[in-house]
């Protein structure tokens, strides 16, 4: 039976009692347990974080356990309890809306977390190339968006016919991030190779401003030359819309995510077995280690800041078949990648992937989930934002974060 | 038999002396520019007074506008050696400057204008008013311009954003001291832009602002010559209607706009037991696939009506279209950014079969003038032919030229009046303001009936072929300009 959206009823009561459980429970946890440890002399650092979530997940089973045991609080103790809080939070949800699709209509959900995958799959590499170059130049770079949206338009012009070009997508992919890549490096050169030198005063704020100049500079750039006329592509290659079950996803999309693995595969290649490749997360990890063995920081710095650019340019040349191209989508990329990467640990490859995915996912569930379907999709980045502040509020450090 | 000559005579001898007053008599002389003349200088010389060069210029670009190698004179201290001018004998001077009444100093009158030209606004509908508002100045001060003076349009971008719309007004206003305004696209733009009129005492023409509320305040200075969005969504509801929908999905967009015209639709809908219901989303959203998914895995909607504008709506259309729900799998009436077919086709090239609602008169009821606007559109701009929006812009202008020359002054209580008694012809037929101070608003109608062009033809149009030029669609409903049946799904 499919949900009538005109008969939305909703069991505020029942889903009100089980959320006041956790919440109580999960008071009682938090506040009690560190009390415990430090009684016992034990380490409390972490006792409200894990008694919190004891209780949430388990109401008082866990928490008096760990009162009575106090036992070592390592990841044991959260990630079973972390699942079935999240379940007790389903739960309630599933009380509150049982006609949702989300709770009566399994593929449906597979649908959407499938939409979120593919999306985050290029979140994530937009992400990478900013997390990138804050892990070598320690730098925020607030023209990133910029990057992604020219890499779309030179995408554009290289496979579409507007200027009789006409080339294969793969030459497209490649220019894209070949111009991405050259505008970076200049600009690094140029800009910000000076804050290296120790020729700004003061360089933390100089970096915001330039970057914020170059990302304005870009998109009037743009605007002045190309138009603001929409522009779009067909996919790339002339596939079929993949359907597996209840999944059924559009060929540009399926096209974009599996540009974004392959860009993912070269980019792991290139960081683990090349000499370069390695000496930038030589940099990335130590600079004055790196420049002890030989590794010249300037160059790496001029890399990273390229190869940033350029991972972001691809994106772009990625969903420039999925998405209306116009001078702007690069600001709310820009502002995305910065949830991605603040929620994935500042620095951390692995966590932009890992991050870029969750926001994707937790986007579309978002949307698809949300009880009130006429403003679900108005929340769409308000999804992703809950997440980033939760996660920021349990773990400051991001989810793959090194601890300061 | 010689009475009968002698009679047909006399009727010649009258008839032909009113016929040269009516039309330009050219007995001037034509002249041709020197080192160190200027206009005043030569009005001196030969009409005998420095301020009646604005003759010289008026009648220079009538010549022009007939034979091209008389000089345009676009602003009256400029001309150069070599020009080729037409000086009017004194009674001609005298005759233009009856019809004008008055001359005022030797600049130019500035009307204001703002369209969208960046993003987030709609930029396929700005450019298009752009374009239409050059074709109609131009036309303006070939023909004289207003008040003998040429015309200046100063055009802001208002980014489709309300608070772009509120200082890019205020500068119009303050700095550049225009005397009227005609403009706008966005309704949010158009709400923020008449408060900023209203309190500086400067009437507009609003186009393509479709939001009740913008004549519902019953300002003095808002006059409108596009529809209301309760009009257009009179046609679209009465249009979905005859489809015996029972579930219609409206894809909105959360803006000035867009949320009252859903609740215009939806209240229309609830009067005639259809169920429907509202997707909003802000304007700029990229990614429309969880919705879609949604609209999929739910109560399918029997009409999906799309009232996101721009390239928003282009986003849309397409993703629901690659997801298989688009307009070839349910009955679409999607945006009336459409009507830029070639920017629809390139953005959304799996819309076939969808409608929209066209403003204006279908192709095959176009007046002379309309004709002759669509002509000129398509040569500058390459597109099929002038959308709604851009005949609103041209009309616009026009309209606010014509109410100058017959208010005879810039004043702007004078202006408003002339709006009010306006009977105006142009591309988009004929067009009055029913209610004003003079006749108020009947208590039986809504409040924005206020200086509201009241019947403004709306229609609903499919693009049935692929790659189809909007100059020539299928007009679908209402039965009084149908010009075809439509093609439903999988037909």
């Amino acid at each position: 039976m499919h949900a009538s959206p005109l008969l939305q009823t909703f069991n505020t009561g029942p889903a009100l009692l089980i959320l006041l459980w956790v919440i109580f429970w999960a008071v009682v946890g938090g506040v009690v347990t560190p009390r415990v440890y430090r009684r016992k002399d034990l380490d409390a650092s972490s006792a409200t974080l894990y008694g919190a979530v004891a209780g949430a997940g388990t109401g008082p089973i866990l928490p008096v356990y760990l009162w009575v045991k106090t036992p070592e609080l390592n990841w044991r103790w959260i990630v079973v309890p972390s699942a079935l809080t999240l379940a007790m939070l389903i739960w309630a949800f599933a009380v509150y809306d049982p006609n949702n699709l989300c709770v009566n209509n399994g593929g449906y959900v597979i649908s959407q977390i499938s939409n979120g995958l593919l999306v985050g799959v290029l979140y994530g590499l937009i992400a990478l190339g900013l997390t990138l170059i804050f892990s070598i130049l320690g730098i925020v770079s607030f023209a990133h968006g910029q990057f992604y949206m020219i890499g779309g338009y030179v995408a554009f012009f290289v496979v579409d016919d507007v200027f009789g070009l006409n080339l294969n997508p793969l030459l497209g992919l490649l220019a894209a991030g070949l111009v991405t890549m050259a505008i970076g490096i200049v600009f690094e050169r140029l800009l910000l190779r000076p804050m290296h030198l120790g020729q700004i005063e003061r360089p933390s704020e100089y970096a915001i401003l330039v970057t914020f100049g170059l990302a304005f500079f870009l998109t009037y750039t743009v605007q002045a030359t190309i138009g603001t006329n929409p522009r779009k592509l067909t996919p790339y290659f002339p596939i079929d819309t993949v359907t597996i079950g209840p999944v059924s996803m559009p060929p540009s999309r399926v096209i974009g995510a599996a540009i974004g693995l392959v860009v993912l595969a070269i980019l792991y290649w290139f960081l683990n077995y090349t000499w370069r490749g390695k000496a930038l997360r030589a940099v990335s990890q130590d600079k004055q280690a790196a420049a002890v063995v030989g590794i010249n920081p300037l160059t790496m710095n001029t890399l990273a800041f390229g190869m940033g650019a350029m991972l972001a340019g691809i994106a772009g040349a990625a969903l420039v078949q999925v998405f209306t191209w116009a001078p702007n989508v690069g600001d709310v990329a820009s502002a995305r990648s910065f949830v991605v990467i603040v929620l994935g640990g500042m620095g951390s490859l692995i966590g932009a992937m890992v991050g870029g995915l969750v926001i994707g996912v937790v986007e579309a569930l978002g949307v698809g989930c949300f009880p009130d379907v006429s403003r679900a999709l108005a929340y769409q980045q308000v999804f992703g934002l809950v997440i980033f502040a939760i996660v920021l509020l349990l773990k400051p450090t991001g989810l793959f974060g090194r601890e300061l | 038999m010689r009475k009968y000559v002698l009679f047909a005579m006399v009727v010649l001898m009258l008839v032909v002396p009113t016929v040269t007053a009516a039309a330009p008599m050219y007995q001037g002389e034509d002249y041709v520019v020197q080192a160190d003349d200027w206009l005043s200088k030569l009005a001196d010389k030969f009409l005998g007074d420095v301020l009646a060069y604005p003759a010289i210029t008026y009648y220079t670009n009538q010549k022009n506008a007939e034979d091209d190698s008389y000089a345009k004179i676009t602003n009256s201290d400029v001309i150069e050696v070599g020009q080729k001018i037409y000086i009017p004998t004194p009674e001609e001077a005298e005759a233009y400057f009856a019809n004008s009444v008055q001359s005022i100093g030797s600049g130019t009158i500035k009307i204001g204008s703002m369209v969208p030209l960046s993003a987030p606004g709609s930029v396929t509908g700005g450019t298009a008013m752009k374009a239409a508002y050059e074709i109609a100045l131009e036309e303006i001060n070939a023909a004289g311009g207003v008040l003998g003076q040429q015309v200046e349009l100063i055009l802001l971008d208002s980014e489709g954003l309300p608070e772009r719309a509120t200082s890019a007004m205020s500068r119009l206003i303050n700095q550049d001291e225009v005397v009227a305004v005609a403009c706008c696209y966005h309704s949010a733009v158009g709400l923020a832009a008449k408060e900023v009129a209203h309190d500086n005492h400067i009437p507009v023409v609003f186009a393509e602002t479709w939001n009740d509320d913008i004549t519902g305040s019953g300002y003095p200075e808002v006059f409108r010559i596009a529809p209301r969005s309760s009009d257009v969504a009179g046609v679209d509801v009465d249009y979905i209607a005859t489809l015996n929908p029972s579930y219609v999905a409206i894809m909105t967009e959360n803006t000035g706009y867009g949320i009252p015209a859903a609740e215009i639709t939806t209240e229309k809908f609830n009067a005639l037991g259809i169920e429907s219901e509202t997707f909003f989303a802000d304007i700029g959203t990229l990614d429309f696939a969880p919705v879609i998914e949604r609209m999929k895995a739910g109560r399918t909607p029997d009409v999906i009506l799309v009232l996101l504008t721009g390239e928003t709506g282009f986003n849309f259309e397409q993703q629901a279209a690659e997801a298989g729900f688009g307009p070839e799998d349910v009955v679409m009436v999607c945006n009336q950014a459409a009507s830029d077919s070639d920017s629809f086709w390139a953005a959304v090239p799996d819309g076939r079969l969808c409608l929209y609602h066209a403003i204006g008169l279908p192709t095959a009821l176009w007046t002379d003038k309309t004709k002759a606007f669509a002509e000129k559109y398509v040569e500058k701009t390459g597109r099929a032919r002038p959308e709604s929006y851009a005949m609103e812009a041209y009309d616009s202008l026009w309209m606010t030229a014509q109410a100058i020359n017959e208010a005879g002054s810039t004043d702007p209580d004078a202006i408003i009046a002339a709006l009010e008694n306006i009977q105006y012809d142009g591309a988009l037929g004929h067009i009055w303001f029913e209610y004003g101070s003079s006749n108020p608003v009947p208590e039986d109608l809504p409040a924005s009936a206020w200086h509201q062009f009241m019947n403004p033809a709306v229609t609903i149009v499919q693009f049935q072929e692929q790659g189809e030029s909007a100059a020539d669609l299928t007009v679908v409903f209402p039965d009084t300009y149908k010009t075809g049946d439509q093609i439903f799904p999988g037909q």
